[in-house]
């Protein structure tokens, strides 16, 4: 069972800042958002969205997990 | 950054330094990140099981619903700490289900039976406030960026879990007879379970870099105080004995117990007529781990080989 690493990102009401709130390891993106959705349920999230950790592509750092260096899981 | 020593690296994080990555720690800030991590991943596990297995006593559909949303926040809250420990190079799957039950970090207590309501209660009122106690401890303190936001989650919620305990340790006491003497009964084991649970006084503590790396800020001693604060007149409040009181020379609490002190987890009582023992003795008896060691351990762990092996095809001996 490989899962990988799903970024999630959530804001709280119409008008607040997209924010990173944490992670999911998941088999596939179905599943991804049905644990992000139970895991994250502390709040009535406005909008809530997931993404593929391999997906992030970074801009300006060469470390950290989002250059695909650390924490895939696979 | 790979370049500096522990001593900069040290001095690095008391001028305030965040870390984000795996790859500017040191180390031995990784090292020690990974202590913590898996101690509060491997806490947050064992109340599930704990926690499970005590909501059968829930005394109605209301409750079931209460307790099996509060072993579903900590199901929730040790994925999150077994995720973390991935990105600094740990395999949640090993930690989870390649391990022996006495491999596991969690504190003696969660090692312990709830054997009725008023067990499960006083575990969200007393555990669940020490659980808040270290890691709200941890939010304000730590230099590690990932775990301070994702300790917001946790902390709301323990919040939740922590007053569920709370207004039903108030509800069995006062009213009185059978059910404040078995709140009473709980109180007993669990009151001495937490204070053991924060660990060796700060005179005997050994080095261990969380304060140098600011991986926490207050020391077990200071934790301890923090917890009794809240807790103490809480019980005071509500009739129940507890053994511990408010100092006004020092403005501390002092145990009135011998501690450290042993345990018979069969007959769920602190031996208190045996005096002190020593923390060799206490080390050794958590090393031991406690009577529900492996049954919840197992609960955790039993299907996994199985549906792997269905997923994956291969056929199961």
């Amino acid at each position: 069972m490989l899962e990988r690493v799903y970024d999630v990102f959530a804001r709280k009401h119409r008008g607040d800042q997209l924010a990173h709130i944490g992670y999911v390891d998941a088999l596939d993106d179905e599943m991804a958002r049905v644990y992000a959705w139970k895991t994250y349920d502390e709040e009535h999230w406005f909008e809530m969205c997931v993404i593929r950790r391999t997906a992030i592509i970074p801009v300006n750092r060469q470390d950290g997990p989002f250059t695909g260096l650390t924490g895939e899981g696979e | 950054m790979g370049l500096s020593t522990e001593d900069d690296f040290k001095q690095k994080i008391q001028d305030g330094y965040i870390v984000e990555s795996r790859e500017e720690m040191t180390e031995g800030y990784r090292k020690a990140l990974i202590v913590q991590l898996t101690v509060q991943a491997d806490t947050e596990l064992m109340s599930a099981p704990a926690y499970w297995m005590a909501a059968r006593y829930a005394p109605s559909t209301n409750t079931q619903v209460s307790a099996h949303a509060i072993i579903q926040d900590e199901l929730a809250h040790a994925n999150i700490a077994y995720r973390l420990l991935e990105d600094v190079g740990e395999s949640k799957e090993q930690l989870v289900y390649g391990r022996q039950p006495h491999e596991f970090k969690h504190p003696y207590g969660f090692d312990q039976p709830l054997d009725n309501w008023a067990d499960l209660v006083v575990a969200n009122g007393f555990f669940d406030r020490a659980g808040i106690t270290l890691l709200s401890d941890v939010y304000q303190n730590t230099s590690y960026g990932p775990l301070k936001r994702a300790l917001v989650k946790v902390d709301m919620e323990e919040t939740f879990h922590l007053r569920h305990g709370e207004v039903w340790m108030r509800r069995l006491a006062r009213a009185g007879g059978e059910a404040k003497e078995i709140v009473q009964r709980s109180v007993d084991w669990m009151f001495p379970m937490t204070i053991e649970w924060f660990g060796l006084p700060d005179d005997l503590k050994r080095h261990s870099g969380q304060l140098e790396y600011k991986l926490k800020g207050l020391s077990n001693d200071q934790l301890r105080q923090v917890w009794m604060s809240s807790t103490v007149p809480l019980c005071e409040g509500l009739g129940l004995d507890v053994p511990a009181h408010f100092d006004s020379e020092t403005e501390g609490y002092v145990l009135d117990y011998p501690f450290p002190c042993e345990y018979d987890d069969a007959e769920k009582r602190w031996v208190f007529e045996d005096g002190e023992t020593t923390w060799d003795a206490v080390f050794k008896r958590w090393k031991g781990r406690g009577p529900m060691n492996e049954i919840y351990v197992e609960s955790i762990q039993r299907s996994r080989g199985d549906v792997k092996g269905w997923l994956e095809g291969k056929p199961q001996a």
